[in-house]
């Protein structure tokens, strides 16, 4: 009514880039994460190594060793996911990016393929991170745990400032 | 205030030495603090920023800071620049 309660604050749900369990993020054995240094937001267990956009948006940073991006939604929320702990030491070698930074993508396109027992076999957690990484736009921030399904479950929904 | 600080981590600036810089740039939270490499220029309060610079072992990168402790701010993020996280 003639803008008398102001503008309503903006809702963005973001849905899961990989199929698997979500936890919270403390369950994340690297304290970067679990203390959320990098930032707040979920981590998945994935079952199946398919990361996919969970949004449209642009892809701005994929990281050299393949093992982590980060892409822009058009809101300008930006979301950091970073499949496995300590992966940057497998050298890329289990992950296929389908993408390059700069790139434009669609909700549910393929961004990176990864090998899960690849990942295991060298001992580390596949454990994957999705944290807001602009946190500084969010006024509040939910995480829902459960079993989740790529491109399609809800698993962080936030308010923007 | 302006100083150049090498990239000595063997592995690049990935997510967890770049939310270490992050979170010691937030420290200090009514400076301005900078990152350049290649020409381009970054806040070092912006993960996603730090990590687009793509930092690799031997870059050497020039942290710059405006505003209150801006020699100490310099300093502390260009130590953590050049520390090896794993």
């Amino acid at each position: 009514m003639f803008g008398l309660f102001g503008k309503k604050k903006k809702q963005v749900s973001i849905a899961a880039p990989i199929t698997g369990k979500a936890v919270a993020l403390d369950q994340v054995p690297d304290a970067a994460f679990s203390q959320k240094i990098i930032g707040d937001g979920i981590a998945i267990e994935p079952t199946e190594g398919v990361f996919v956009a969970p949004f449209d948006g642009t892809i701005v940073h994929l990281i050299d060793s393949h093992h982590s991006l980060v892409m822009a939604s058009d809101e300008g929320v930006e979301l950091l996911v970073h499949i496995g702990i300590n992966t940057v030491s497998l050298q890329g070698k289990p992950f296929t990016p389908h993408v390059k930074s700069g790139d434009k993508v669609k909700k549910g396109d393929t961004l990176i393929e990864f090998d899960i027992a690849q990942i295991k076999e060298a001992g580390l957690p596949t454990i994957t991170p999705v944290i807001i990484a602009n946190g500084d736009i969010v006024a509040e921030l939910k995480a829902h745990e459960g079993n989740v399904t790529a491109a399609s479950s809800p698993v962080i929904e936030i308010t923007l400032k | 205030m302006e100083k150049q600080f090498t990239v000595k981590n063997p592995q690049g600036i990935h997510a967890r030495p770049a939310g270490a810089i992050m979170k010691k740039a937030s420290e200090f939270a009514a400076t301005q603090i900078s990152l350049e490499l290649n020409g381009r220029k970054i806040s070092a309060k912006s993960i996603t920023g730090v990590l687009t610079l793509g930092m690799k072992a031997g870059d050497a990168v020039t942290v710059s800071a405006e505003g209150d402790q801006a020699e100490q701010a310099v300093e502390a993020v260009g130590a953590v620049i050049e520390s090896v996280l794993d």
